[in-house]
């Protein structure tokens, strides 16, 4: 028996395959790369429309510098405010709204398996409706404006944060609730001291982060025609105005940037 | 110390006292602030303005009953040319779900592309693996742009340097995928165990090889199971993208607004609800299977 490593190939045999496990890999990688190269043609991405658009975007971008307010910054920066002030109210509105769901949604509240299997999915399901497809269809109704991002906003919130308060009463501890019974209190004074101070910080933590995602929502939703800033931004790349485009972006970067900061000192001190 | 008993306890009742003042004074002054951020941001998102006709409510209701279709039980399941049938209700299946199947695979193209970029780029700023800080930083930082540019602005300038069609909206949805899932595999990247890396260094491995038979191994059930769940937030973000232009089933939605459908709408909303849902359900299965595969193996 010799100690020494044959001199040449070095690699253990544990690291390689065997060879019918090598053929099957080989198989699977180039049926997957077909496939996704079908599905390339498929959407026609071809070479040349990739270049033509390319130098297009180039000439985009070089008249995004420098970045310009055109003459109209108040009007910016009221848009702006407009979009935070409809990321609030959408944000409160679907809030009051998950709450009683949260309630319903919870097992440990609605104990009935069926009922509750039959919410969760129906949740699951408007999970999957996006804000804006909610803005299309409030905008024909209520008209231009941001009453109709507001509620689409909402109702886009609605069912996630059902779900996430559901998840959060399910999920605390029994005891304390169970130690304020034991002391002989009421039941509004039973939850106000077993469950809230448990429940509230979560439940806190979650609603300012959609406050966040409700402002990165809320700026696109103008585009649609749900006023705030995504209507001004529209309306500039329609007319090529690219130095204020770059002017609103890197602005609203800035304002996600600071709530965010905010945002996230306040969940700090709450967990 | 020469304070007796009592005065101890009088400091900490005084103590205690302007704890406690202080405390309701902070959850006083943030209950006005919070109410009066509240209260302008009704105002001003016109909420219960009297321009539109005040009551909100009864206005979404009488939308939602414009939009459910007219059936008739009788002929439910006549052909596309009886009013009240299925059939005229959906009276452009194949078209839609032609659609649907455009939404499905740019969202496909698109998380691939996204998640190879986001691998390079989480192995070019996870500190373990890049040793050069700036490198490191200006990734990091480019991934943050990214992931804060929304969506549907970045695809706004690309439609309007593309053309409309769904090739804006790949690239698109490539780009937020490799911000978002680039943040995330950094992370995994930096929690590998060093031990096998340090195996490797010891064996004389280069970095291409410290990161195939190191890194790889320990992350790619984890990469997978990420890349899974940015597909479903993908088919979503893919279905909206169309309503700007960018290919798929939201250009069908754009269409029935601007024609004002509205039960056509509630058709395609029901199509493209009942797509993510299935899809939701297969992606869920495997990312199950995926986590009782790397917990089986180790």
């Amino acid at each position: 028996m010799t100690l020494v490593a044959p001199s040449g190939d070095t690699a253990p045999p544990a690291v390689h395959s065997p060879w019918p496990g090598l053929i099957r890999g080989t198989f699977a990688t180039a049926a997957c790369l077909a496939a996704l190269a079908a599905m390339m043609i498929d959407l026609k991405m071809a070479p040349e429309t990739l270049l033509s658009g390319s130098s297009k975007l180039g000439r985009f971008i070089a008249s995004m510098v420098p970045p310009s307010d055109g003459g109209d910054s108040l009007r910016i920066l009221r848009s702006l405010a407009e979009t935070f002030a409809m990321a609030v109210a959408g944000t409160a509105l679907a809030i009051v709204a998950a709450l009683p769901l949260g309630l319903l949604g919870a097992k440990t509240v609605v104990s009935n398996g069926l009922l509750h299997f039959l919410f969760r999915r129906c949740l699951d399901i408007f999970r999957g409706v996006p804000a804006l497809v909610w803005a299309l269809i409030f905008i024909s109704a209520f008209g231009l404006g941001p009453f109709a991002g507001v509620v689409a906003l909402a109702f886009a919130d609605i069912p996630n944060l059902a779900k996430l308060f559901a998840e959060t009463l399910e999920n605390c501890d029994r005891g304390p609730v169970e130690g304020a019974r034991a002391s002989g209190v009421s039941k509004i004074l039973e939850i106000r001291f077993g469950l809230v101070p448990q429940v509230a910080p979560v439940l806190a933590s979650q609603c300012l982060y959609y406050l966040e995602s409700n402002f990165r929502h809320a700026a696109v939703l103008g585009i649609v025609g749900a006023g705030g800033i995504g209507f001004e931004l529209d309306e500039r790349i329609r007319i090529f105005a690219f130095d204020q485009v770059a002017f609103i972006v890197l602005l609203y970067m800035l304002c996600v940037a600071a709530l965010d900061f905010v945002s996230r000192q306040l969940r700090a001190r709450l967990a | 110390m020469s304070a007796g008993p009592n005065s101890v306890v009088e400091t900490f009742e005084l103590a205690r006292r302007r704890g406690l003042r202080r405390q309701w004074l902070q959850s006083g002054l943030g209950l006005l602030v919070f109410s009066l951020i509240l209260g302008v941001s009704f105002q001003r998102s016109q909420l219960f303005s009297s321009e539109i006709g005040g009551d909100p409510l009864g206005r979404i209701g009488e939308f939602l009953v414009r939009m459910t279709p007219s059936l008739h039980g009788e002929v439910l399941f006549e052909s596309r040319s009886t009013p009240g049938s299925l059939a005229s209700w959906y009276y452009d299946l194949p078209v839609w779900l032609a659609a649907i199947w455009q939404t499905i695979e740019m969202a496909i193209i698109a998380t691939v592309l996204g998640s190879l970029g986001a691998v390079v780029a989480s192995l070019l700023c996870a500190s373990n693996l890049m040793p050069w800080r700036p490198v490191r930083f200006i990734v990091r930082r480019s991934l943050e742009v990214t992931r804060t540019m929304p969506d549907l602005v970045l695809a706004l300038i690309l439609v309007a340097a593309f053309g409309v069609g769904p090739l804006p909206g790949v690239i698109t949805l490539s780009i937020s995928t490799m911000g978002g899932l680039g943040k995330l595999f950094a992370e995994i990247n930096e929690e590998v165990d060093p031990r096998q890396l340090e195996a490797l260094d010891a064996a004389g491995a280069g970095t291409l090889n410290k990161i195939r038979y190191g890194v790889f191994p320990q992350v790619l059930p984890a990469y997978a199971s990420y890349g899974l769940l940015r597909l479903e937030g993908n088919l979503a973000a893919a279905g909206a993208l169309g309503i700007v232009g960018a290919g798929g089933i939201g250009l069908e939605l754009q269409r029935a607004i601007t024609y004002t459908e509205y039960n056509t709408y509630l058709a395609i909303l029901i199509l493209m609800v009942s797509m993510i849902f299935l899809i939701d359900l297969l992606s869920e299965t495997i990312r199950h299977r995926l986590i009782r595969l790397d917990e089986g193996g180790q």
